[in-house]
């Protein structure tokens, strides 16, 4: 076993329901992250990430008064949130397409449907640690690239007017 | 008429969008994604995890009993913002109490509602009964977990795929 402490990182789980909460938190415990934060809403967990600033959120989609795809948004968009870039899984029984379209486009970084199994959760993690995306900002949005592929040997159709001339614009 | 849209030849009026690479926005710094990868790849790790999952799965059970009560209380009061917020959270918990069969039937009423709702439609109260029915059958039975929690779950699903086409 690595018995490795990861004591520079912070994560928070934002969950209105105390067994999942508990179960997540057992989960990052279990891979050695101790310092996690708890919150019940998308409001209170605005709080906690001015104050906390965790590297990794996990996030439910249904809670009130402020729900995962609201909260997901104001961390991204709200001039005073204190990383935008900080990496969201959302985790959700939510199967309903327009319900996951609205997460993505709120600039949700990963997927976790329930139930929960450890090696979701884990490869998640692995995913954002060992490929972190790109981000993109337009009018419309600002989030982690939804396209997640780049195909080299896609022939199109192109969307936008950067593809067509000499590709997106690269800070 | 080819019954075909005309071509436009005037062009689209695209946003322009920009895109920030890893490392000019904060990443994980090496060392530490080096060993959080090896962690998260470590099978006792995996394991242990998977055994705290399945520690939690008796607590969850009497969640979701906690939950079945709850809903029949929202059916009864005809709420069905309610009723799909219950069923919701049954489908959210069961499938790590164990109870996948309840999880699939609650997951189909709240395919239901949801659909309902967007159509502005009332739910048909004779289908949300027999959801309701069988969520609670399934997640009190000892044997959840066989063909007939599977089967009732699937004619379940095949009712409301009809009432929503």
């Amino acid at each position: 076993m690595s018995g490795a402490t990861f004591d520079h990182l912070k994560a928070m789980i934002v969950e209105d329901n105390v067994h999942m909460r508990t179960l997540l938190r057992s989960l990052l415990m279990a891979l050695g992250i101790n310092h996690v934060y708890e919150a019940g809403n998308g409001a209170d967990a605005f709080v906690i990430l001015r104050d906390k600033s965790p590297d990794l959120i996990l996030t439910d989609l249904s809670m009130k008064p402020v729900d995962g795809i609201a909260f997901t948004s104001e961390v991204r968009l709200s001039h005073d949130s204190p990383n935008p870039y900080v990496p969201i899984i959302m985790v959700t029984g939510h199967t309903e397409r327009h319900k996951v379209e609205a997460a993505r486009d709120a600039g949700v970084t990963e997927f976790l449907a329930k139930p929960i199994t450890a090696q979701g959760l884990f490869l998640r993690i692995a995913e954002i640690v060992e490929r972190p995306r790109p981000y993109v900002r337009c009018a419309e949005y600002f989030g982690p690239d939804r396209r997640r592929r780049a195909d080299e040997r896609h022939p199109g159709p192109w969307r936008r007017h950067e593809d067509l001339e000499s590709g997106m614009r690269v800070e | 008429m080819t019954g075909k849209k005309p071509v436009s030849h005037v062009p689209h009026k695209r946003a322009h969008a920009t895109k920030i690479m890893p490392g000019a926005y904060p990443v994980f710094p090496r060392k530490i994604a080096s060993s959080l990868l090896h962690a998260l790849r470590d099978p006792e790790v995996v394991a242990t995890a998977a055994r705290v999952v399945a520690e939690k799965a008796e607590d969850l059970r009497i969640a979701v009993l906690a939950h079945v009560d709850r809903i029949a209380d929202a059916a009864r009061a005809a709420d069905p913002v309610a009723t799909f917020e219950q069923a919701h959270e049954i489908r959210g918990l069961a499938g790590n109490a164990g109870l996948v069969a309840t999880g699939r039937i609650a997951n189909g009423l709240c395919r239901y509602l949801d659909a309902s709702r967007r159509a502005g439609r009332q739910p048909d109260q004779e289908l949300v009964a027999l959801h309701l029915e069988a969520i609670a059958r399934a997640a009190h039975a000892e044997d959840e977990a066989t063909r007939l929690g599977d089967t009732v779950a699937n004619e379940l699903a095949a009712l409301v795929d009809k009432k929503l086409s």
